[in-house]
């Protein structure tokens, strides 16, 4: 049965089911969808920030909430590497994986890149520009083919990921 | 919170002062609610994809965050006319010229409200160059998250009505800060 799932901010969902993947209202924020089209799996992330972007002490405020970012070992606190899906090399890492464990293959992958804008443009802020960059750097090291994207500019975009065809649609409001 | 009572009346006054005077027109400015809420709660007032008037200023000093002016669409076309001097209804699209008035509205409220905030509250806050944009709500506020805070983060969210020839606009305020400052500003605000 098809259903719509709806991504948040920060998150990820991977799927081989005739699902319908959708994220609104994105801006500087990061859209990456993955799909393999032999095995109809999709997976489409909504990424905030590259880590290298986020000074040493924002990090500390960004894991603070990040349950994945510490473990007990032993009676110690110990950190770990950050997995958050917040940060754009993580999810790219989390749905690959997660892809590959629902019979997906790797070779097949083929990306899509939508966001990275900048809504103040008389500001002068990287944050989209350099997701957009850190995806595609990550990307090229992983092998994943770049087949499409809708990044920069100014505008917000709101996205729909088709996954029974591998359709990514891009909507903006005027 | 008697404080954000009183800061909030002494915005308000100030705020319909400088705007009757931009305007050269008698317009108020009311503060309907004042509330501290997690921004993704904002969400039900305004969807993340309705378009909206945004305008932001970055906020440093002793504290470091953003204020952000949000007007939705139709309130920012009625309040085109009334600042460029059109008739009533009708601007359907925003020119340069409306973008930069509204700029200035934002400017006016944002730093009336940030001006009684600081005083009151003693810390030294100072409201930067404003920036203006007019897209999805969501889009708008998450970059200015992205920018400063993390995910999930407090904001002090105003919700303001300009009032002029019998019509009442509604707008929203919000103030960020970084959490450790935030958390102090909120005990400030209850032990004055």
């Amino acid at each position: 049965m098809m259903e719509n799932i709806e991504v948040n901010m920060g998150d990820l969902v991977v799927t081989k089911n005739q699902d319908k993947l959708t994220t609104s209202a994105v801006g500087s924020c990061l859209v990456i969808t993955l799909y393999d089209l032999k095995f109809k799996i999709g997976a489409l992330a909504h990424t905030m920030l590259t880590d290298r972007r986020v000074s040493h002490l924002k990090r500390d405020a960004l894991d603070a909430t990040s349950s994945s970012a510490r473990t007990r070992e032993g009676g110690n606190e110990r950190r770990h590497e950050i997995r958050d899906m917040k940060y754009v090399d993580a999810a790219i890492d989390e749905m690959i994986k997660k892809m590959v464990t629902q019979g997906a293959n790797k070779e097949n992958l083929e990306a899509k890149l939508v966001g990275g804008a900048n809504m103040f443009p008389a500001l002068k802020s990287d944050i989209g520009k350099e997701n957009v960059l850190a995806a595609k750097k990550k990307l090229k090291e992983e092998g994943i083919r770049l087949v499409g994207e809708s990044v920069g500019g100014s505008q917000g975009r709101s996205v729909e990921f088709s996954v029974a065809s591998g359709i990514v649609t891009v909507k903006i409001k005027f | 919170m008697e404080k954000l009572q009183e800061i909030n009346n002494k915005a308000a006054l100030n705020a319909s002062g400088a705007l009757s005077k931009l305007i050269d027109r008698p317009v108020k400015m009311n503060i309907t609610m004042a509330d501290v809420r997690k921004v993704e709660e904002l969400s039900p007032v305004i969807g993340p994809e309705e378009i909206v008037a945004g305008v932001y200023l970055p906020v440093t000093g002793e504290i470091t965050g953003a204020a952000l002016l949000i007007f939705p669409k139709e309130s920012s076309f009625n309040l085109s006319d009334l600042l460029v001097r059109r008739e009533p209804g009708t601007t359907r699209k925003l020119t340069g010229l409306d973008k930069s008035a509204l700029k200035e509205l934002g400017n006016i409220v944002c730093g009336s409200y940030l001006t009684v905030f600081s005083n009151a509250l003693q810390v030294k806050i100072i409201g930067h160059v404003p920036s203006f944009s007019f897209d999805m709500f969501g889009a708008i506020v998450s970059q200015i998250i992205t920018e400063f805070v993390q995910k999930s983060e407090k904001a002090l969210v105003v919700e303001i009505e300009i009032i002029f020839e019998l019509k009442a606009l509604k707008g929203y305020f919000l103030l960020l800060f970084e959490l450790p400052q935030f958390n102090a500003i909120l005990r400030s605000l209850d032990s004055v």
